[in-house]
């Protein structure tokens, strides 16, 4: 245990979500937060002047720096890179999701992460989600039974208004299968304490099939290791006049029934002049802001973040799956 | 126009309602025994007939509303008797049967109407109309959610038997296989899985789809005999590159009942209910009438009911054999 300042830095503002994270960090008392840096120098500084924060001029100043964690917010595909130069360092990391594009980087984050000796956590907020943890209270609790199935949905608007790389082969590593599969997969390993066995895809590009040259419709089934079968709903389906950005939501069937779960249902409904339709605001609890304040306190504590390296790993694996087996037309074992 | 009904559960008594709004005559009634067709018959003061060979010389229609199983036997007798046909959903229990079923009605050269109440549901018929429309562009992905309890029946539950009625992959879900292929056109893989695959002895069974229609837009279907009764909902969502349409009957319902009561009665089977001023079973029966009265197509097809039963089918083959399957096409789908 240490009562010095966690002291925090940003790599790369390439994902928005990295201007959220400064919120979250500046919400934690003891936390520093050093400054960003960002290869895009000219983001890196607008954004930084923008948030209030240093930016420094590379990511060898801002590790040289000495933080004791950074939170990496790039490019999917430039992730490996960013964890190999803060695992060197000896620094303890956050990184977005996906983990990786590739297995062979994904394993590599992990394996770096581990010989190094630092932790590794992947960002997966809905693990810290309010909703979804009183439901994986009464699951554990056995007041569902046995769970048979997952009828799950991760939409959205196609993320181009935040980042245009969102929809960069080479950079997010593919489009919507990319994007949306992992944050229910690992939900659903959460839950099920089981790993996926199987998983069959099928992926369009009808939505927004113009402007990108990724898939934007994905659908995917999922049959884990303990018979537990699952569709994904992974579309960037949404249009940009939805009342928000899209949404996580699953049907568990269980012996008992079902259970309804959205994720962000906690919302108000808000008409007014200036939007001349309805827009929902968020008044549930951030899931971000718990998970950054678990790989706060998994630093302080020299503990195992609530969620790893291996987590983010296993959803990379299912969602390269996906992907073959969209290609193949049949499902795929992992 | 003379009408009998063959079979007296729900859906016989549903649509002899039907008929009754409609200028056709009911002449009577047959069910595997008089005694169970007697009730009904009484009340509409008409006979019971003592078997289905017997109704076929006194009608120039017979509805079929008997199991699924029995679909195909009943349908063959009504083609080679020249009797235009109305069949409950599913048309029959298995592809080869349907396509006989359409050949045969083709050759006699008598109607066969396919019940698919799901297209005269005023939401459904709308969603579809403002599809047709352009209102959200072309379809890519399709949502479709119906669920219920399982039917509860006292002896002889033909509907948990699944030689009989296909069980939930084809029972249920045919409603939405054929709502899916109205929206976005035919369909050519399939991918399914049910609990009761892997729980034979489960105390609820849910099944969930993935269609790819040749136009490329993907369905999603899910069917669930799984909720507390009298629990009956169903969605869908539509989703276009130029729009979405969205419905789910929990938060259409125009009636919220916090009434407190004793006991919780529940239909056999779980039922959609949203007040209309004309029940969608009805509007399907007076549209079967008025094709058949005046020689011009219903909304759906015999054609459309085979199809929905070729999908059905390989839903069941892809749960039983974990892979994706390819349809062919059906000559007969397009008579």
């Amino acid at each position: 245990m240490t009562s010095a300042p966690i002291r925090i830095g940003i790599m790369s503002f390439a994902h928005h979500h990295g201007e959220a994270y400064i919120q979250n960090l500046r919400n934690i008392p003891g936390v520093e937060l050093l400054g960003v840096a960002d290869d895009d120098r000219a983001r890196g500084q607008r954004l930084a002047n923008q948030n209030g924060i240093h930016c420094f001029s590379s990511y060898e100043d801002l590790l040289a720096a000495g933080p004791d964690g950074v939170v990496i917010c790039t490019e999917n595909s430039r992730h490996r890179l960013m964890v190999e130069m803060a695992a060197s360092h000896k620094i303890n990391v956050l990184c977005e999701k996906p983990l990786a594009t590739t297995l062979e980087d994904a394993q590599a984050i992990v394996a770096i992460c581990e010989k190094s000796g630092v932790l590794l956590m992947t960002a997966f907020p809905m693990r810290f989600s309010a909703p979804l943890l009183e439901v994986k209270q009464r699951l554990d609790n056995g007041d569902f039974g046995q769970v048979y199935a997952f009828n799950a949905t991760n939409q959205g608007e196609v993320p181009t208004k935040h980042r245009t790389w969102f929809v960069d082969p080479e950079l997010a590593g593919g489009g919507a299968i990319m994007d949306h599969t992992v944050h229910l997969v690992d939900i659903m390993r959460w839950y099920l304490g089981s790993e996926a066995a199987e998983v069959y895809a099928q992926t369009n590009r009808i939505f927004h099939a113009g402007e990108v040259q990724v898939e934007t419709g994905g659908l995917e089934m999922i049959t884990f290791q303990n018979g537990v079968f699952a569709t994904i709903d992974a579309s960037w389906s949404r249009p940009p006049y939805w009342p928000t950005w899209g949404g996580l939501t699953f049907e568990m069937v269980t012996e008992h029934g079902a259970v309804l779960v959205d994720g962000f249902k906690q919302n108000l409904t808000i008409y007014n002049h200036a939007n001349q339709r309805p827009v929902w605001q968020y008044w549930g609890s951030d899931q971000n802001q718990a998970m950054i304040s678990d790989f706060i306190e998994a630093i302080r504590e020299e503990r195992e973040p609530r969620v790893t390296g291996i987590d983010g790993l296993r959803a990379v694996e299912v969602t390269l799956a996906a992907y073959r087996s969209a290609a193949s037309g049949q499902p795929v074992k992992i | 126009m003379r009408v009998s009904i063959a079979g007296v559960g729900f859906m016989g008594t549903t649509h002899a309602e039907g008929w009754a709004t409609t200028g056709a005559r009911i002449v009577g009634f047959s069910a595997e025994t008089v005694e169970e067709a007697s009730p009904l018959a009484a009340h509409y003061g008409v006979k019971v007939f003592p078997d289905f060979e017997a109704m076929l010389s006194e009608v120039d229609v017979v509805d079929i509303c008997t199991p699924t199983h029995l679909h195909h036997p009943l349908a063959l007798l009504a083609a080679r008797a020249g009797k235009d046909i109305v069949c409950e959903k599913p048309l029959a229990r298995t592809t080869q049967e349907a396509r006989e079923m359409v050949s045969a009605c083709q050759q006699a050269g008598v109607h066969l109407l396919a019940a698919h109440v799901v297209r005269f549901f005023p939401e459904y018929a709308l969603a579809h109309s403002a599809v047709v429309d352009g209102q959200i562009g072309k379809v890519g992905l399709i949502r479709l959610h119906r669920g219920s309890y399982r039917p509860k029946k006292p002896a002889g539950n033909w509907f948990l038997d699944e030689d009989k009625s296909g069980g939930l992959l084809m029972d249920l879900m045919i409603h939405d296989y054929d709502y899916a292929r109205w929206i976005a056109g035919e369909v050519e893989s399939v991918f399914a899985q049910k609990v009761t695959t892997a729980h034979p002895q489960a105390p609820i069974d849910y099944g969930l789809a993935i269609l790819r229609h040749t136009s490329g837009a993907l369905s999603h279907i899910a069917g669930a005999w799984a909720y507390p009764p009298p629990t009956f909902r169903t969605s869908l969502e539509i989703f276009g590159d130029a729009g979405l349409i969205q419905f789910d009957s929990a938060e259409t319902a125009p009636i919220l009942n916090l009434i407190q009561k004793k006991t919780a009665d529940s239909p056999d089977v779980g039922l959609p209910s949203s007040p209309v001023s004309e029940s969608p079973y009805t509007t399907q029966i007076k549209e079967f009438y008025a094709a058949l009265c005046e020689e011009r197509p219903a909304r759906i097809t015999a054609g459309d009911g085979l199809a929905a039963v070729q999908i059905a089918e390989a839903a069941i083959l892809s749960a039983q054999t974990d892979q994706q399957i390819t349809l062919e096409h059906l000559a007969e789908v397009n008579q």
